[in-house]
């Protein structure tokens, strides 16, 4: 019984954060489908794979987007033409800098030296992911 | 005219949103059970084993649920212990990228092959990430 209640209010608190996120991401990719044309899309995140896939990492690390928020929109890039491997370099980055008080601890407790140095290699490795990814799927 | 467009946004974002309610709800009680379920004292222990082994680091930090945050103060505790910042990115790059709500969230939009494939890649990445780390430490001065 305390299990299920606990469950119960850890699912509550969970849905507080998240639906209002989610339903402003699904927002955004419906603005995406509705007034992004395709051929843009395809040309800045599905024709070379090169930049694209770096850029779709960095954007991922380094805008604060919040946890979950970014799939509706990954999923409109998707449908309007950017490839399998900008989206997992998009998801698989987001998760990185996720939360800006999370930040904060990491770069205080290891320091911010390491902290850095940790984006800038998930840059580099979430990147050949992405590459990897391309291949498989 | 703005009228009509905005209240057509407004509509397709409510269906989709309400289409994507019921994986949302999956999602989140199993996140909560499987959280439920990992106490923070089971996960303590196996990130103890874990301490000399970057890639079981790795795989603790992809089996545990729940945000990265909580875990912290606990890599913290460690690191003052003389646990190597290897093991701790490696950790977090593993626990940051992978969590039981992904799986409903990543299958429902991309398919179930690129959950599984991105759970391998994330060990991989978190393998990676660590193994810098190691070079890096005898280099740097975290």
């Amino acid at each position: 019984m305390y299990a299920f209640k606990r469950v119960f209010e850890g699912s509550i608190k969970e849905f507080k954060f998240l639906l209002p996120i989610f339903f402003l991401s699904v927002v955004v990719a419906v603005l995406i489908e509705r007034f992004i044309p395709s051929d843009f899309i395809f040309a800045v995140l599905g024709d070379n794979l090169f930049i694209a896939v770096p850029l779709a990492a960095f954007i991922g690390v380094v805008l604060p987007i919040p946890r979950y928020a970014t799939y509706p929109v990954a999923f409109a890039l998707f449908t309007k033409g950017a490839s399998i491997g900008v989206i997992f370099a998009l998801i698989a980055g987001e998760v990185i800098c996720e939360n800006i008080i999370g930040d904060v601890m990491e770069a205080k407790f290891f320091g911010l030296k390491y902290f850095t140095v940790r984006l800038l290699l998930s840059i580099v490795f979430i990147s050949i992911g992405g590459f990897v990814m391309e291949v498989l799927l | 005219m703005i009228d009509g467009v905005v209240n057509d946004i407004l509509v397709t974002s409510i269906i989709k949103f309400v289409k994507v309610l019921p994986i949302l709800i999956v999602a989140v009680v199993a996140s909560q059970v499987v959280k439920g379920y990992l106490s923070h004292r089971k996960i303590s222990s196996k990130f103890k084993e874990s301490e000399s082994n970057i890639a079981k680091a790795s795989a603790v930090g992809i089996m545990t649920p729940g945000p990265l945050m909580a875990f912290l103060p606990l890599l913290k505790d460690f690191k003052k212990k003389g646990l190597p910042l290897s093991i701790v990115a490696a950790f977090i790059t593993g626990q940051a990228m992978i969590g039981p709500m992904r799986l409903f969230l990543e299958s429902s939009y991309f398919g179930v092959m690129f959950f599984v494939y991105k759970v391998i890649l994330a060990f991989f990445i978190a393998i990676a990430i660590g193994t810098c780390f190691v070079f890096l430490e005898k280099k740097i001065k975290f």
